[in-house]
């Protein structure tokens, strides 16, 4: 039956033709597309990642939900010897935030602090890569403030300029000092570059009377996939009841939704495409079935069983896809690996999606072989899945019927 | 051995269309006869011949082959009935058009199962005796309609069944290639000992039948032997 459908297919050339482009294309732009959606998705996550948030991070339980000050972590040095054992565990950093008010001589604003540990941080976040002027922190730098490009220009300062800072300590007590601008960032994110600045935990523990506190710990692991596991060998390094470990996507709901949303909005213009593909192709197969319906009757009437017709249409679909999937995978495959090295760079791309994480003019494209697989199988199901009406039509024939169809 | 018991058939039945195109057939035809179902167009011969071949179904009656009763067989097993035990022979050629003259006669054998020793030698002994041995690696397309309805009969013998059914089969052939094919299986007839079956109003194949049954308005009026 093989060699039967291998000669249909080179005999009836329109159609073979049609079908083949038809697979190709549609194989190709489907593995590309994906990759793109997938790499898009991708690169907001580790643009947020790189930014700030951290892939893993370790609170006292009610932090996020309630907040203040008697939810700070209060033992950090126990819980960070404990993670020094974690396996899979790149790097992690101590950062105590709080909220105040930022005065320069003409104008105020509200802003999160965060004292961070300069030369780990560098390790874990994108900030010190995103400095605009001026210069990072280090590990010697005292009142030094390194602020968002947002806010700076808010209190309309400039690096090198004065400014003062009012706030609540771990205690409850006021705090109270004067910063200099020691440089600015733009990660990018309009929100945060408005509202973020940060500052040594060394000097800032001491104002803040936070030695060995924290208000949470941010982890970065060797393999973003593994972070559920990585996250419950935390769970069970620490051992106590009070604190919580959270991955990127309890920290990142919001971001996860809109990727979500964004995914299913992806795949629906994605499945009008294949539809139409479908169709297309089961169209063509059904006249060619039509105007085969005098020979498929014959073949009925000597002896062909319906199983026997099956496969036959089934091996010349079959025949057809695999040659169109051996061409596209190669080439889908190749384009989605350049471009998930050397991204395609759009100007104004993260200007105008700055709202939905992205912080970068480049769309990467995802390379991932079990994705592409995947891609190819659906292919294929829309392929084998085009021959079920045409098989379905000529078994609506009674043998003799099809055979004096004209 | 065919037998066939009060065997009616209608068209349109219940509709003011209706056309009885078998009445209370009877008859049985014993294996290796040569028969010929003649009579004007329309007088059911085609029918009958759809019939006895598992092709169409009836409205009342039976029909054994053999011992085997064909008209309560499901579909799977009709199928598998025209497979192993029938040949067929149309009026308009109906061979395999991307296949060649060799894979054509051969199919039946490879859907059945047969080896490829006995397939070759198969297809040489029955494409020696119709003389098409010298085409058999041209496609359909490149033959003449004479070599064929050849080739169809080629098809219909080579898995060696029990009877062959022949609808037509000279129709679109002039005299001379009538005669050819006519005595072509009667020679196959002879040394195969298959029965076949015409339905035709040829004049030809009607002098070469060894029995002869004559229907009317699907109705049998006369069964000689010759």
């Amino acid at each position: 039956m093989f060699s039967f459908a291998l000669k249909n297919i080179l005999f009836y050339k329109g159609r073979s033709i049609t079908t083949f482009i038809l697979t190709l294309v549609s194989a190709m732009l489907f593995i590309v597309y994906v990759a793109l959606m997938d790499g898009s998705h991708n690169s907001m996550l580790q643009n947020a990642l790189k930014v700030y948030t951290g892939a893993i991070e370790i609170y006292h339980k009610d932090y996020r939900d309630v907040g203040g000050n008697e939810y700070l972590i209060r033992d950090v040095k126990t819980i960070t010897d404990k993670l020094l054992h974690v396996k899979d565990v790149e790097a992690f950093s101590t950062r105590y935030e709080t909220y105040g008010l930022l005065s320069s001589k003409e104008h105020s604003a509200a802003s999160m602090i965060a004292g961070i540990e300069p030369q780990k941080e560098k390790l874990l976040s994108s900030i010190a890569q995103t400095l605009k002027e001026g210069e990072f922190l280090d590990e010697n730098s005292g009142n030094c403030l390194y602020m968002g490009s947002g806010l700076v220009k808010k209190l309309k300062l400039h690096v090198g300029d004065e400014v003062s800072f009012i706030g609540g300590a771990s205690d409850d007590s006021f705090a109270a000092d004067i910063f200099r601008v020691c440089g600015t960032f733009k990660t990018g994110s309009f929100e945060f570059d408005s509202s973020a600045s940060f500052i040594n935990r060394k000097y800032f523990d001491e104002l803040m009377y936070a030695k060995n506190m924290a208000s949470y710990i941010t982890i970065k692991v060797k393999n973003l996939d593994d972070v559920d596991r990585v996250n419950s060998e935390i769970m069970k390094v620490l051992d106590d009841e009070n604190l919580e470990s959270l991955t990127w996507k309890t920290l990142m709901k919001t971001m996860v939704k809109a990727m979500e949303v964004d995914s299913v909005f992806g795949y629906i213009s994605l499945s009008l495409f294949l539809v139409v593909i479908f169709f297309v192709i089961m169209i063509y197969g059904f006249i060619n079935v039509s105007s085969r319906l005098k020979e498929f009757g014959v073949l009925k009437c000597i002896g062909l069983s319906r199983a026997n017709i099956f496969s036959l249409l089934f091996y010349e679909i079959f025949i057809l896809s695999s040659a169109a999937i051996v061409l596209a995978t190669p080439i889908a495959g190749y384009i989605c690996y350049y471009y998930s090295i050397n991204p395609i760079v759009i100007e104004g791309l993260a200007e105008m999606y700055k709202d939905y994480g992205i912080v970068s003019n480049e769309m990467p494209f995802n390379f991932d072989m079990y994705t592409i697989v995947w891609n190819i199988g659906v292919i294929y199901m829309l392929n084998f899945l085009s021959i079920l009406y045409p098989y379905m039509y000529i078994n609506s024939f009674e043998p003799i019927e099809a055979s004096r169809h004209v | 051995m065919i037998r066939l018991k009060n065997v009616n058939k209608y068209f349109y039945k219940d509709d003011p269309r209706e056309v009885h195109a078998l009445c209370d057939i009877n008859l049985t035809v014993e294996n290796g006869e040569f028969t010929l179902f003649n009579g004007p167009s329309g007088c059911g011969k085609t029918t009958l011949l759809n019939a006895i071949g598992a092709l169409d179904s009836i409205d009342s009656g039976k029909i054994y082959l053999d011992e085997t009763e064909i008209t309560t067989l499901s579909e799977q097993a009709r199928t598998e009935l025209r497979l192993t035990q029938m040949g067929f022979v149309f009026q308009s050629y109906n061979l395999i058009p991307v296949l060649s003259v060799e894979e054509n006669i051969s199919f039946i054998m490879r859907l059945r199962g047969f080896s490829d020793k006995e397939i070759s030698e198969r297809v040489l002994e029955i494409s020696s005796l119709l003389e098409i041995d010298n085409k058999l690696k041209l496609l359909p397309n490149e033959l003449s309609g004479g070599q064929q309805q050849r080739v169809a009969v080629a098809r219909a013998v080579a898995a060696k069944p029990k009877i062959i059914l022949a609808d037509e089969p000279t129709a679109n052939l002039d005299s001379k290639n009538s005669q050819i094919l006519m005595d072509m299986m009667r020679e196959l007839n002879k040394k195969e000992g298959m029965s076949i079956l015409f339905a035709s109003h040829d004049n030809l194949i009607m002098d070469g039948a060894s029995r002869v049954i004559e229907l009317k308005d699907g109705v049998l009026v006369d069964d000689y032997k010759k």
